[in-house]
């Protein structure tokens, strides 16, 4: 939704109204999640310190393997808190936060008509052509779609990194399969690649795009400037306003049951909302 | 005395008598599980006709080589080659993936279930640490096997070689290898290299998954910065979010 037509003063004391948008249980999360991902990624890299495998350069593997006391340790620690990581996000998800992951599975992810209309403006804002973005709910279509890419690859990670690091009592456990361990390396390395590369994107669009400054600050207060809730996710911000005004009517109710103020009607509501 | 050592074997086969106290000698040294062995003796059988007969045994192991495939094949580097040209296997950072066990042109690595890491000769550095020789070599009773540093002149290995016409087991696959024999080896004699094909696994991580990584994550970091570039030039409106 464009905030060209709102006047100033109403952009003003938009941008200074607060919405929460995560949960604590989220930005712990979040940024567990990141830590992880920067030291999985760092010593992962460095583990595969093969000429014809190396990704980065040697010195990094070099840096590493001395920091942590050799290869083996550095691949020990890789595989602990791989584990570590796998445990902390399987258990927030499934048990520990689920109250507020599983709506957000249920709810936030489903593509609707408007991300795929999202999906083909955006192509039109990269190419310089004109564009007109739907509106959006509280993740727009590229972060859905990116989720996908996350969770597909998290499983695939988690299971691969599990075969290596459990690679004895898989060999056991399947009677000499050995294959599997051999495709457990590639494969892990393209999933975590995938990601990568649409970490790039989200770590621009995070941190650094003007546009999301607010999505950045979010991350550590919960709360977005409504300013930006109304222009980037003004699906949510009409279900946010009406929710509150919900709750505001509630109120209202009770005094009118007591004898003192208005009702206010579903329209009214709309109207203000938008 | 050079300062850097090349350690290696010189083996003379006409010495050999089979008697195999160095495969008992190694496996007493390494534990190696029962029904596997880090070193052989080959043999092609019996040649000629009575009585005119002749056998070759050929005193075999991991030929320690100078541009080891198994050295490539190792994704995490848990295969590597000591300053003294003996090539390792580290064993807390083995992960038995098994790529090296497939790659050795020698079939000279073999799958430890007990340990569920690749296993190998790997020179008794142990004992070649603290001025021993190894296992098998100080075992040999017919002064078959012999272990030094080429790069010393007055090494054992080295008079050994003096005015001897040297072999090694190269075909059309030349690795390098540092086990020299004394004796012409028979050509039908199962220690000649045989080429080795790269797993599908392999195959698909070198060909595809690396390339394909690095373009997918290259195009997001240009895309991104040039994103970034085009912020910086277009600079920010204060009044516009």
């Amino acid at each position: 939704m464009s905030t060209v037509n709102l006047p100033l003063a109403e952009r003003k004391r938009l941008k200074k109204k607060k919405l929460t948008k995560h949960h604590l249980a989220n930005i712990l999360t979040h940024w567990f999640n990141a830590f992880s991902w920067g030291f999985l990624l760092a010593t992962g890299l460095a583990i595969l310190g093969n000429r014809v495998y190396q990704t980065v350069p040697a010195q990094w593997s070099a840096f590493l393997r001395n920091l942590f006391g050799g290869l083996a340790p550095l691949i020990k620690w890789h595989e602990s808190w791989g584990m570590f990581w796998a445990f902390v996000i399987t258990f927030n998800v499934l048990v520990g936060f689920r109250k507020y992951f599983m709506p957000f599975g249920a709810r936030r992810m489903m593509l609707d008509q408007d991300d795929l209309e999202w999906f083909k403006q955006y192509g039109r804002k990269l190419a310089g052509l004109s564009y007109q973005l739907p509106e959006q709910d509280d993740y727009n279509a590229g972060q859905k779609a990116f989720s996908y890419v996350v969770i597909l690859g998290i499983i695939t990670i988690i299971a691969t990194g599990l075969i290596m690091t459990f690679s004895p009592q898989v060999m056991r456990a399947t009677g000499g399969m050995q294959w599997l361990i051999q495709w457990a390396m590639p494969i892990h390395f393209t999933a975590v690649g995938l990601v990568v590369a649409g970490l790039v994107v989200h770590i621009y669009m995070g941190a650094i795009f003007p546009e999301e400054r607010s999505a950045f600050f979010s991350m550590f207060s919960g709360k977005v400037d409504a300013l930006y809730a109304y222009s980037h996710h003004h699906k949510w911000y009409k279900r946010y306003i009406r929710a509150e005004q919900e709750w505001e009517a509630g109120e209202l109710a009770k005094d009118i049951e007591m004898g003192v103020g208005t009702a206010v009607s579903d329209a009214e509501l709309d109207e203000l909302a938008d | 005395m050079a300062d850097v050592k090349r350690y290696g074997y010189v083996i003379d086969s006409a010495r050999c008598i089979d008697c195999r106290a160095c495969l008992v000698a190694c496996r007493a040294e390494w534990q190696v599980p029962e029904g596997q062995t880090r070193i052989w003796v080959n043999s092609s059988g019996l040649k000629g006709t009575f009585p005119n007969l002749s056998q070759q045994f050929v005193p075999f192991q991991c030929q320690h080589c100078r541009d080891a495939p198994c050295l490539d094949a190792c994704p995490t580097g848990a295969t590597y080659r000591r300053e003294d040209g003996l090539v390792m296997i580290d064993e807390e950072a083995c992960i038995g993936c098994g790529l090296c066990v497939k790659a050795c042109p020698y079939d000279a690595r073999f799958y430890n279930e007990e340990k569920g890491v690749a296993e190998k000769c790997n020179g008794c550095y142990t004992r070649i640490d603290r001025g021993e020789l190894p296992a098998c070599v100080a075992t040999c009773v017919g002064g078959a096997r012999l272990f030094g540093d080429f790069n010393d002149p007055d090494s054992v290995v080295n008079k050994a070689l003096k005015g001897r016409a040297a072999h090694r087991l190269i075909n059309e696959i030349d690795t390098q290898p540092n086990v020299y024999y004394l004796e012409p080896i028979e050509e039908d004699n199962q220690s000649w290299p045989e080429a080795k094909e790269m797993t599908p696994a392999e195959t698909f991580w070198r060909k595809l998954a690396t390339p394909g990584t690095k373009l997918a994550i290259g195009a997001m970091v240009l895309g991104q910065a040039s994103a970034f570039a085009k912020q910086l030039v277009s600079g920010e409106n204060e009044f516009e979010e």
